[in-house]
């Protein structure tokens, strides 16, 4: 008996579908006539909603109350003189980021609906931004549906290419060095990465007798202390970069200010999601020793990010350079929470990821509406009392920047309470110090709010036209999800819950006792 | 007196070699072919020379394939001992075939240049001379590259097989003089051909000399030529020797060469600039291939038990390799230059599979190479397209903004710096995963940290021309990207697909490569 | 060592020999210079003018010393074979005609491609 709302026949590679299906739209928009651009779009949209559908579908069919590891799980050998496999599957938290992923795909496509007209922005075609956001789409669902170490490194590179023709080809007049910059960090990390694989292979040869990247097979080999370290690193720097984690974090500001909106929500809100997503999924259950012995390092890095970032995104005078700092910050928080390693923690990091995934496209979305209408300047100087000319978008800003705030009803807020929670177990002094964020949070994104759209209305404000139907109709899910998750959790944190419990079990760790026991504050 | 001795003695204990056509049926066919093509060159009238040559040329590259496949069971010592027909030789050989049938159809190429095709109409006249320009007007054509060309296959299919010293000099010549001669052949700048062709003569036959003084010595140490033989005296006499120490030193650098291992890389990117760029890309890849053929077997086969006094010096050498090529790549602003450097880090790349001296390695070695082999073939097609009024507009700041007037040229051609940047789901990537994998089984690691290092530099210069084409603005005079005929689209198309489908599905290849085997001794 | 020895001791005779005939003519022989034996020595005929001034040298002269040591080259394969002809029996002969073939194939493409003509 499963406790599933929908029983699907599992004959059906479900996972494998879901990531066909924008592959296939994206090779159906490139072979559309160049002429015919609203068809693309329409097409482009048309195929995202089918994938959304498919998600909804697969999030009914996913029983949270299963033992096995891994559901819709799929395995067909694809390098075997390797030990490669193509095997993906879902736990709670794939799940959830796929379908992070997959919502926010249309939404972006609606809200970038005119952000590629011809001659505006870049050398590319509309056809291509838009096959390049469905081919995206494949990566990302590959990514979080991978179950093979390999199969996951592979998407985890190839995701770099839209993302890299995204940045450089539909953006502002910095795209390239913010392309090049992005692609040189995050090649950075996937070498380190192919070095740290390459390693764990021949170490699975070692003592499996057969080289191997099943990450089933991988979980609780026996690694020696040493290689360990240097193999968990090797992991770690290409999550940092990608998450991305102070000090890693330069090219996150540059690749935001000059990406679209909707290229800056699809790769704040889900790509960077791959980093924190990999520690939890990877680093934890393969290098359990070597993730505790690192713990202090890390959380040291993610606390100084919460608070860095927040200053910086406090000094800002550039929107998106703001946006992009204050997503720093809440990294921090993501990877606070996995590292503290208790399953409020890493529960609320999971939820986090999600809620930080919505706050990110509502900031940046409404941010690009703003910007759009005042010639796409993005300095804050540019703007105030626009609240008085378009209540409705001054409406969804405001929303937007509680929401990044993390006000309580909200997404967000869930998130960054569980992390504190999971904090507060075991290092109260870090839990401490990380609570200054959020007032610094509260500083940042209420002083955002008062210079742009309350006072004296500025010069080319006036007369700014309000949202219109597709505007809104782009940001109202978010809002409306946003507030869901808000109200009742539950109904992903059920979902996320057993595969964080899980990974903990396999790490070897247990939340701390209550205070009663005294083992707070101190080393696990 | 002592000459009538030694006759007498050589006449008493010689031994008739026995001699299997049959398996050396591809280089026969392929030479056959050549001489051939000389005789059609004597005799045929002016008009039937190319359509012959190109039946004759076409045919036995494709018969010798056949032939291969034919014999792919065969592992056997041949000719007394001077080949050996092994696994990894016959691939090696199928490779070599393969790679030349597509540089054949680059270099049949008549379309993209309106003066006729990539060679110059007689490579006796005087760069600027009316002799030069009355040929070129009366639309006459080279003919003889052909049968240079298999004159160039027929040493690039016995230098992998040779399994004696003196044969693998002998493929090292009959690879290389045809060679020279074709890199001097260009149509277009023919003062930098020139040059380029004495440049590679030059060199060349230096390091050939190398060779044989290397050569020399190994037979003062060992008393045979034979690899087996030396082999088992290195190993019945394990102190070290400077004689075999220098001797293995020398032939090294005489093989090192023909790969473009830095530091003997210097000729690579003149000859590469300077060459007709269908035989860039024909030498770029088959001569790799070839030659890294050769080192692989002399490296396991004689100086197997060597290992620890000749791997430091490849450590320091594919270390130099790398770097040198991905750094100087960065600062190159000719498309035919910056591959060049970027083909010497790929050999640095390569040479990690024969350092790692295990069977692992040298089936990444020879998956790399085959990768490495098509994508560059490829890349030079791509080149020979982008033309404008003086020829192929090799100037990196020409390629801006290629992608708005050719998207499809462009994405091809970013799909083969993918490849080689070592991107996944690219053949590339693969090959560098399996010798990275091959050289950490080994203990190579730190070596594969310099890889990695030298790897993000090459990606940083592939990622540049991307950068370039797809989000700069196109120059003022921007250059045309022409149609070719069906033989460079064909090969393109080749290029791309084996660059796509070794990278997605490897596995077949692999699987040929692990029943390959290894050298036989 | 000592089995190298004539081979040492025939190479200093040599060498000595040159170096005594050569350094003897220049003081026995009569010193009568005039244009043309000033001039370099090219079989006889008018001297080529040279690289610098005039224009470049023929590559007749190549093309002959060329086909001399392809030829040349022949007859040292041919030494082997005539003194192991016995042990290599029908093999050698089949091999050898093959041999003489190739090389013929080249006399023939340079006969055709008016090689062999000096103008």
């Amino acid at each position: 008996m499963t406790s599933s709302m929908l029983n699907l026949p599992t004959s059906i590679p479900w996972l494998t579908i879901l990531g066909v299906v924008p592959l296939v739209g994206s090779v159906v928009v490139l072979l559309l006539p160049r002429a015919r651009e609203t068809m693309a779009k329409q097409v482009a949209l048309a195929f995202s909603l089918v994938t959304l559908v498919l998600t909804v579908v697969l999030a009914l069919g996913f029983d949270a109350a299963s033992s096995a590891p891994f559901q819709f799980a799929e395995k067909y050998e694809w390098i075997a003189s390797l030990g490669i496999s193509y095997s993906v599957g879902v736990d709670g938290i794939g799940l959830v980021l796929i379908a992070l992923a997959t919502i926010l795909v249309p939404i972006v496509m609606l809200s970038g609906w005119n952000d590629v007209a011809p001659g505006t922005t870049g050398r590319g075609t509309v056809k291509g931004y838009f096959a390049l956001m469905l081919a995206l789409e494949t990566c990302m669902v590959g990514v979080f549906a991978a179950t093979d170490v390999f199969l996951f490194y592979v998407f985890f590179e190839v995701m770099l290419i839209p993302t890299f023709f995204l940045i450089g080809r539909f953006g502002g007049a910095q795209r390239a060095y913010a392309s090049v910059k992005f692609l040189i960090y995050s090649l950075v990390g996937g070498l380190l990465m192919l070095a740290a694989l390459i390693g764990l292979y021949v170490v699975s040869a070692d003592v499996l007798g057969q080289g191997t990247f099943d990450f089933m097979q991988l979980v609780g080999i026996d690694i020696d202390p040493g290689t360990e370290k240097l193999l968990f690193l090797g992991f770690f720097i290409a999550f940092a970069i990608k998450a991305p984690l102070w000090p890693f974090h330069t090219w996150l500001p540059d690749a935001a200010r000059e990406a679209t909106p909707a290229t800056a929500v699809l790769l704040i809100g889900v790509l960077d999601k791959v980093g924190t997503f990999g520690m939890i999924r990877y680093l934890l259950p393969i290098f359990p020793s070597a993730s505790q012995w690192f713990a202090p390092l890390v959380i040291a890095m993610a606390v100084i990010g919460i608070i860095y970032g927040a200053l910086v995104a406090l000094g800002q005078s550039d929107m998106k350079r703001l946006f992009a700092y204050s997503s720093m910050s809440h990294f921090g928080f993501i990877a606070l929470g996995i590292f503290v390693f208790t399953s409020q923690g890493m529960s609320g990091s999971v939820f986090y990821m999600i809620a930080h995934g919505l706050a990110t496209a509502a900031l940046f979305i409404v941010g690009g509406y703003l910007m759009s209408r005042r010639g796409g300047s993005s300095l804050i100087s540019d703007y105030g009392g626009v609240a008085k000319v378009a209540p409705i978008l001054g409406g969804f800003f405001m929303f937007a920047a509680l929401s990044a705030l993390a006000l309580p009803a909200l997404a967000p807020f869930v998130g960054e309470f569980l992390v504190l929670l999971g904090t507060f177990e075991r290092y109260i002094v870090i839990a401490v110090i990380a609570t200054i964020g959020i007032v610094l949070s509260a500083a940042y994104a209420l002083r955002l709010y008062q210079k742009t759209m309350t006072g004296p209305v500025a010069p080319g404000i006036d007369g700014m036209k309000d949202l219109g139907g597709r505007e809104f109709t782009s940001l109202f899910p978010v809002f409306a999800l946003t507030l869901v998750l808000g109200v009742i959790p539950g109904i992903a944190l059920n979902v996320i819950n057993p595969a964080v419990d899980r990974t903990l079990t396999t790490v070897g760790l247990t939340d701390p006792q209550p205070v009663l026991t005294g083992t707070e504050g101190g080393q696990p | 007196m002592s000459g009538v001795l030694s006759a007498s003695v050589v006449a008493d204990t010689f031994t008739l070699p026995t001699i299997d056509y049959g398996a050396l049926a591809p280089v026969l066919i392929v030479a056959a072919a050549a001489v051939i093509g000389v005789l059609v060159e004597a005799f045929a009238p002016r008009g039937a020379r190319r359509p012959l040559q190109l039946v004759l040329v076409f045919g036995s590259l494709i018969a010798a394939f056949v032939a291969v496949v034919m014999h792919a069971g065969i592992r056997q010592l041949d000719g007394g001992g001077a080949v050996a027909i092994d696994g990894p030789g016959l691939v090696l050989q199928g490779a070599v075939l393969l790679i030349s049938i597509v540089g054949a159809m680059l270099m049949a190429e008549r379309m993209v240049d309106p003066a006729g095709d990539a060679f110059a109409a007689r490579a006796s006249t005087l760069p600027g001379s009316e002799d030069e320009r009355q040929f070129s007007s009366r639309g006459f054509l080279q003919t003889e590259i052909w049968p240079l060309m298999l004159f160039a296959v027929t040493g690039m299919l016995l230098f992998p097989i040779a399994n004696d010293l003196l044969l693998l000099f002998v493929a090292l010549e009959v690879m290389s003089l045809p060679l020279y001669l074709l890199v001097g052949m260009a149509r277009r700048r023919r003062l930098l051909s020139q040059e380029a062709a004495l440049k590679y003569f030059i060199l060349g036959s230096f390091s050939s000399a190398f060779f044989l003084f290397g050569s020399a010595l190994l037979y003062g140490y060992s008393g045979s030529i034979k690899f087996g033989k030396i082999a088992e005296a290195i190993a019945g006499n394990p102190g070290q020797n400077m004689l075999i120490l220098v001797g293995v030193g020398m032939v090294a650098v005489g093989l090192l060469f023909k790969i473009g291992a830095a530091p003997f890389h210097q000729w690579t990117p003149d000859v590469y600039q300077g060459a007709p760029t269908p035989v860039t890309a024909f030498m770029a890849a088959a001569v790799k291939v070839a030659a890294f053929g050769a080192i692989l077997r002399v490296f396991y086969v004689i100086f197997g038990g060597l290992r620890w006094d000749w791997q430091p010096m490849l450590w320091v050498i594919a270390i130099l390799t790398m770097l040198i090529g991905a750094i100087v790549a960065v600062t190159q602003t000719d498309v035919k230059r910056m591959l060049a450097y970027s083909s010497i880090a790929q050999a640095g790349f390569i040479l990690l599979g024969v350092i790692a001296a295990n069977p692992a390695g040298l089936r990444g070695a020879i998956f790399y190479l085959v990768a490495y082999a098509f994508t560059t073939l490829g890349t030079f097609a791509v080149v020979t397209l982008v033309r404008d009024s003086t020829g192929e507009a090799t100037h990196l700041s020409k390629w801006a903004g290629l992608a708005k007037t050719s998207p499809l040229t462009a994405t091809v051609f970013a799909i083969f710096l993918l490849s080689l940047a070592g991107i996944p789901l690219t053949s590339g990537f693969i090959g560098k995963f399996a010798v990275f994998t091959a050289a950490i089984e080994a203990g190579a690691m730190p070596l594969v940290i310099v890889a990695l290092f030298a790897s993000l530099i090459a990606a940083f210069v592939y990622g540049r021309v991307i950068v370039l084409m797809f989000f700069a603005d196109p120059p003022a005079d921007p250059p045309a990207v022409v149609v070719p005929s069906a033989f460079t689209t064909l090969a393109i198309a080749i290029s791309v697909a084996v660059t796509v489908v070794l990278g997605i599905i490897p596995q077949p290849f692999l699987t040929l490569l692990e029943q390959a085997g290894v050298f036989i001794r | 060592m000592n089995v190298y020895a004539p081979i040492l001791v025939l190479l200093a005779l040599g060498a000595a020999f040159a170096i005594f005939s050569v350094t003897l003519t220049s003081f026995t022989g009569p010193k009568r210079y005039n244009r043309a034996k000033r001039d370099a020595y090219e079989c006889g005929i008018d001297p080529t003018p040279q690289p610098v001034g005039g224009g470049h040298f023929p590559v007749k002269y190549y093309l002959t010393a060329m086909l001399f040591i392809v030829f040349d080259i022949e007859i040292v394969f041919l030494y082997p074979w005539a003194v192991a002809f016995d042990k290599l029996a029908l093999f050698g002969l089949i091999e050898m005609l093959i041999f003489i073939g190739t090389v013929l194939v080249v006399y023939a493409y340079v006969w055709r491609r008016r090689g062999l003509e000096w103008e």
